[in-house]
């Protein structure tokens, strides 16, 4: 038996699938990082390392704007607005690795080591594991540009540009959550 | 209704004979403190819970299997019950009932185990791989025993130098986590006189099985007694010095004095030895060899023994002086 | 054919490159930045990560997704592949729930026979006081490699019964998602293969609890079980949200939820906290790697000078047992809720009686796995936490004992004016009743506070374990094998072997956890390699080192009765048990696609009383033929 060409019904009912699988899979990650997050409130308590605030906001604000281009290009895809949907997904991709630079170089090249105590531990632990999530969508991104490049996505069938969509998204707030956690709660020790 | 009646007179069998098995006083080792008490009564009425439950569905099940085994040929269906909602409401709530009554008296009882008498005496144990250590702050003494008063209440305050142990005397019952970075306490007041044995009830690494102490619950008189002698060894030379001390770091739980192989290399004859190390090397065992082995222990590692075993901050926890009587202790195992 | 065409030669081969390349190129990176050439323990870390890529790339298990990223479609690849023996199947990578079903069980049993070697190994050692042939340190190190393997080998039998079981009970061809499958059965492989090496890399000595900061300073060995245990955590993730989607969106019409099979129930349970729990043993068993590798101190209480330079707090040890018992708690649950399923399902086919308050049995499958994620701190009791919260964690706990009392209660109440019959599956499952028991019965004692500061630790709880997780997985999964096996193999197994596996292994097992518990109460401590003679225990010690070849024994008959009974047993007819379930209903062995035509459902499951009311009805087309 061949699934090459599934019909449009089938796609539909496999698509209600995926969709439920992907969001499990979100709720799963929600354990992971709210062990994180519960990490930081037991170790960190009440005091947090002194971060330049300046490059949070920075790049908190630039992955919301990312946030907005995705939306943007998913937008394209279900309307088959193909520049639209090509141009926005570059945008957010560039972004991605905007923020994904601002945390790895300016971020970890401050003066915390992860091995400086349980300030460095978690720093680090929170940022390198959102960043490995953050690479991994632009992985994706690329994946679905290529894709989209060569006209693979109709109106009715674009599960991999909705998924890569709603992972970014998701991403996104996983970093809401983060940022006030390490930047802003708790006071600096003196 | 003839076979409920049978059930119910062998479950009532079952439950008495289970129940005087699993009475606590030929299961559990002597009782040995007060807070310890409370253990062996809440054992006392686990016994008949548990028979009980226990009789209920090993009974019914066996009696169904004999009593309601398909005879050859039978193939009539059994009796057409889907359930029914009054017995399951009430196998809800009676088990429900128990066990909020446990979880109660177990609060309650925890409660009385964390009582303190005013006239407690504190000891500070220390902890570390594999070697317990007791200060008795109100004398002003250490010892690598653990002597008690019987009928006075203890406050341990416990501390670990390293990675997690449990104080445990299966005697006093109750145990305790010795946490590294964190400051735990029990309290216990020894009632029966005797000797018994701290087990270190946590997994420690290598030699967790041998990390013991002897304790003694002792009357007024021979306490005091003890305490005198061990306020006069103050007064000792020192290699005997340094022989306390070895105890009272820790040396002895990796190093024997006897000659015999433990997880570091015995100090008997060690002095004046040439010692052949990991890359190969031989030294010659001196006083400056052993005070490197002692303030840097990775440095020269011994053939056949493990780097990263023996703790490197012993230059910080021992004076300039103890690290000398130790060495002076070593040198006086020279053969 | 070709060594090279076998999926698993090349998923091995691909974990060899793959383990070297990540090593080297880290060591290169080393010395590119001017450091000594050395190999650190993260090079390790990058090696075991990539050799388990490598495993992965060579099986196959990602070769439809990478098309799929470049937009090359693949039909599902389905029934045997072409120009190659059918049973080569089993060694590559299969979509068919069925092979990775039958997958799955064989690698459970495979991990089974060596953890129970490992424990054997061990029990002589520990028969008389003294150090007889191990020491210390090798001690540990199996004792450990004993605890986690079978806690694995427990992960993959649920998966086996979880995968092979599911899509036939509620009328499906196939799980909703088969690529996701076959990557979730073949991550366990690589895992496996390194929890096995860890033995032989410097080994390692802190239990399977891998309590921080022991792990931390722990040789080598630890970071490959931490690694290993982590990919076996992934799996469990992925397989259990393929079963809920499955089971949500596959049922067959007229399947709705209260006329499910009971088993599809327990499944759904275990799935809820299998897919979110498993995160945090993930996490805490990846922050001791990073504390291993990289010094991240999460939980070394110690502080550097670079942490006092910024100011910053220590690590905390009870950090670890917190993540750690939020998952390992409910996961105990994971390994029995299938097991106490399967009891449910087969007490009715066996007493040809309805399964009594068959909703009071599923709900509380639901209600164990729900309460199962408050419970944790019980194993924290000793720790040294917030005093307060002592008592509230001892409350949930004891709670948990009333919706399994519920299950025992229906239990015995089908039992009582069926019609009974004593085949082997349903011995088994007697067995595991009775087992369990003694599990559940000891479970109460070490959840009041006061009583666990005495039990903490000691062969009690050893035997409270094994009592549970044989009563609750070992017994049902052995009932399983029995009872399905004239399905899956279209044989019959041999009865006579089977009663006697099943008689030397019962008492065999009632003797072990009996003794555990007994030793346990007179002072008998766990993880240590030489005991005390002074304790008392030396029969006890002796009763369970018997107890544990007599099981031992009888698991080779087992053995022994499967494979023969595969190749020469006696052809099975298509339902030797009359069982009403979907599955029964078709030919043994289950045709490639198991229902050509989607069964659909009139009534309820478990009417065995009423002969005439129908379950399942199939379309002409694919009833069997009997
Ligand atoms: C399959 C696995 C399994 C199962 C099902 C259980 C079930 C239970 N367990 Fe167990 N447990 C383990 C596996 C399991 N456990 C393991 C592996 C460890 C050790 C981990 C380690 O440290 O290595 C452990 C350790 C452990 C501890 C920590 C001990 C310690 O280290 O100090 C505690 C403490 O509360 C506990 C309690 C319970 C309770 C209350 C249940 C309950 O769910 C039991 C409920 C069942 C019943 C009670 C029987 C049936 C009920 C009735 C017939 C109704 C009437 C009954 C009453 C009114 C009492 N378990
Ligand atoms: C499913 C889980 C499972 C199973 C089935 C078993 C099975 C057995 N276990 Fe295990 N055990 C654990 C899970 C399990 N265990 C866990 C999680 C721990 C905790 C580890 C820790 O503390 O970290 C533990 C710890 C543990 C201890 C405590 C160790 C200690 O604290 O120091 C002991 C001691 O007796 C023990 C014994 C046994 C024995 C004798 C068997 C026997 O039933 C095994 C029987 C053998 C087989 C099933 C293999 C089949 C047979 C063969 C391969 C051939 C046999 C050959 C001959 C007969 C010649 N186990
Ligand atoms: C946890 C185990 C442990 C403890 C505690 C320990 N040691 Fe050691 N020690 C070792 C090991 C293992 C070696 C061998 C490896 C090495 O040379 O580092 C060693 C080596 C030595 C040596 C060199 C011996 C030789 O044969 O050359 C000396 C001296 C020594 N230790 C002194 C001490 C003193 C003094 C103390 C206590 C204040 C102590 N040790 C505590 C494990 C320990
Ligand atoms: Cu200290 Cu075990
Ligand atoms: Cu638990």
């Amino acid at each position: 038996m061949s699934v090459a060409t599934t019909t449009l019904s089938q796609y539909r009912a496999q698509l209600r699938s995926n969709r439920l699988g992907l969001w499990l899979f979100f709720i799963s990650e929600l354990f992971l990082f709210g062990g994180l997050l519960i990490s930081r409130f037991y170790l960190w308590g009440g005091t947090r390392p002194d971060l330049d605030q300046r490059l949070g906001l920075i790049v908190t604000s630039i992955l919301l704007l990312s946030s907005f281009f995705m939306y943007l290009a998913e937008v394209g895809a279900e309307h088959e607005n193909r520049r639209l949907f090509l141009f926005s997904l570059i945008m957010t991709a560039l972004l991605g690795t905007a923020f994904l630079l601002g945390v790895v170089i300016f971020e970890w090249g401050g003066e915390i080591r992860p091995w400086d105590g349980a300030f460095g531990a978690i720093l680090y632990g929170m940022t390198g594991m959102h960043a490995l999530h953050v690479a991994s969508g632009i992985v994706l991104i690329l994946i679905v540009a290529y894709n989209g490049l060569r006209g693979r996505y109709t109106a009715e069938r674009h599960w991999g540009v909705e998924a890569c969509a709603i992972y970014w998204h998701y991403v996104d707030v996983v970093w809401i959550f983060f940022y006030p956690a390490i930047y802003l709660m708790g006071t600096v020790p003196t | 209704m003839k076979h409920l009646l049978a059930v119910v007179v062998l479950i009532v069998i079952v439950t008495l004979a289970v129940g005087f098995l699993l009475n606590p006083e030929n299961l559990l080792p002597t009782l040995a403190s007060e807070e310890g008490a409370f253990v062996d009564q809440l054992f006392s009425l686990y016994a008949f819970v548990i028979a009980f439950f226990f009789a209920l569905i090993v009974v019914i099940l066996l009696y169904s299997t004999i009593v309601f085994r398909r005879k050859k040929g039978d193939d009539k269906p059994g009796a057409n019950v889907h359930g029914n909602s009054v017995l399951e409401i009430v196998w809800t709530v009676i088990p429900l009932g128990i066990v909020l009554f446990f979880a109660g008296l177990g609060a309650v009882y925890l409660k009385d185990t964390l009582k303190a008498e005013p006239d407690e005496m504190i000891v500070e144990v220390t902890a570390s791989q594999w070697s317990w250590r007791f200060r008795y702050p109100e004398f002003g003494i250490s010892s690598t025993e653990l002597n008690l008063l019987n009928g006075r209440q203890v406050l341990f305050v416990f501390e670990s130098t390293d990675v997690i142990h449990s104080f445990w005397v299966p005697e006093f019952r109750l145990k305790q986590d010795v946490v590294p970075g964190i400051t735990t306490t029990l309290r216990l007041k020894p009632t029966l006189p005797g000797s018994y044995k701290v087990r270190c009830a946590e997994l420690c690494g290598l030699n967790h099985a041998y990390m013991l102490a002897e304790v003694t619950v002792m009357e007024q008189a021979e306490f005091d007694a003890w305490v005198a002698s061990e306020i006069d060894s103050g007064a000792l030379g020192p290699p005997d010095r340094g022989a306390k001390l070895a105890g009272l770091n820790g040396c002895l739980a990796c190093h024997s004095t006897d000659g015999t192989r433990s997880v570091g290399p015995s100090w008997r004859g060690l002095f004046g030895s040439e010692e052949i190390l990991e890359d190969g090397s031989v030294v010659l065992v001196d006083e400056a060899y052993l005070l490197e082995s002692i303030l840097d222990p990775n440095l020269q590692v011994v053939e056949g023994y493990r780097p990263d075993l023996m703790p490197k901050v012993y230059g910080d926890t021992l004076s300039q002086e103890e690290i000398q009587d130790l060495i002076a202790y070593i040198r006086s195992l020279e053969n | 054919m070709t060594v090279l065409s076998l999926g698993i030669v090349r998923g091995l081969a691909g974990q060899l490159i793959g383990s070297a390349l990540g090593i080297g190129v880290s060591v290169a990176v080393r010395v590119a930045m001017g450091l000594p050439l050395e190999v650190k323990e993260g090079a390790i870390v990058v090696g075991i990560l990539v050799g388990a890529m490598g495993f992965m790339i060579g099986v196959g298990a990602l070769t439809d997704w990478s098309k799929w990223m470049l937009g090359i479609e693949t039909p599902l690849r389905l029934g045997p592949p072409e120009g190659k023996p059918s049973w080569t199947r089993y060694f590559g990578v299969d979509y068919s729930h069925k092979i990775i079903g039958i997958q799955y069980g064989v690698t459970s049993m495979v991990l089974l026979f060596l953890a129970g070697l490992l424990a054997l190994t061990f029990r002589v050692e520990l028969t008389t006081p003294g150090l007889q042939f191990l020491d210390n340190h090798t001690y540990n190190t199996i004792m450990s490699t004993h605890g986690i393997a079978m806690i694995a080998a427990m992960l993959v039998g649920v998966g086996a019964m979880a995968n092979y079981l599911t899509p036939l009970m509620i009328g499906t061809s196939d799980m909703v998602f088969p690529r996701l499958n076959a990557f979730g059965f073949w991550i366990n492989v690589p895992a496996a293969l390194l929890i096995g090496t860890s033995m032989y890399v410097g080994g390692w000595d802190t239990g399977w609890t891998a309590y921080a900061p022991l792990s931390v300073n722990a040789p080598l060995g630890m970071q490959f079980v931490l690694l290993g245990v982590f990919l076996i955590g992934l799996s469990s993730i992925l397989g259990s949200i393929n079963v809920i989607v499955t089971v949500l969106h596959r049922r067959t019409p007229g399947m709705h939820f209260f006329r499910m099979p009971i088993f599809v129930w327990s499944v759904l349970a275990t799935s809820i906290i299998a897919f979110s729990a498993t995160q945090l043993i993930g996490l805490s068993f990846l922050m001791v790697s990073a504390e291993r590798a990289l010094g991240m101190t999460f939980f070394s209480p110690v502080l550097s000078p670079g942490a006092v330079a910024v100011g910053s707090p220590a690590g905390q040890v009870l950090l670890f047992q917190n993540l750690f018992w939020f998952y390992s708690h409910p996961a105990v649950y994971v390994f029995i809720l299938p097991g106490l399923g399967i009891i449910s399902e087969l007490l009715p086919v066996f007493s040809r009686k309805p399964l009594f308050g068959y909703k009071w049995v599923a709900l509380s499958s639901m209600a164990i796995a729900l309460m199962g994620f408050f419970v944790w701190g019980h194993h924290m009791f000793t720790s040294g936490m917030l005093e307060g919260l002592r008592i509230p964690f001892m409350v949930t706990t004891m709670l948990i004992a009333v919706p399994t009392g519920v299950k025992f209660f229906s239990w015995i109440a089908t039992l009582w004016g069926g019609k009974i019959s004593l085949q082997t599956p349903m011995l088994f499952v007697l067995g595991a009743i009775s087992i369990f028991l003694i599990g559940g019965l000891t479970g109460p004692p070490n959840g009041v506070s006061v009583s666990d500061l005495f039990l903490h630790d000691t062969y009690y709880i050893v035997g409270h374990f094994h009592a549970a997780m044989f009563g609750g997985f070992i017994f049902p999964f052995i009932a399983a094998i029995y009872y399905w096996f004239p399905k899956i193999t279209g044989r019959m197994y041999d009865e006579g072997l089977g009663k006697l596996h099943f008689w030397l292994m019962t008492p065999g097992f009632w003797l072990q956890s009996l003794a555990m518990a007994r030793v346990g109460l007179l002072g008998m401590r766990r993880r240590i390699a030489d005991w005390d003679p002074g304790l008392g225990i030396e029969t006890g010690q002796l009763m369970i080192t018997i107890a544990g070849f007599a099981i031992g024994i009888s698991m080779l008959i087992f053995l022994a009765n499967l494979i023969i009974s595969a190749v020469r047993g006696r052809v099975a007819s298509p339902n030797p048990w009359q069982s009403r379930s979907p599955e029964f209903q078709i030919p043994s062995p289950i045709p490639e696609h198991s229902y050509a035509q989607p069964p659909v459902i009139t009534g309820e499951p478990y009417d065995y009383a009423e002969p005439d009311s129908v379950y399942v009805s199939m379309s002409p087309a694919s009833s069997a033929a009997d």
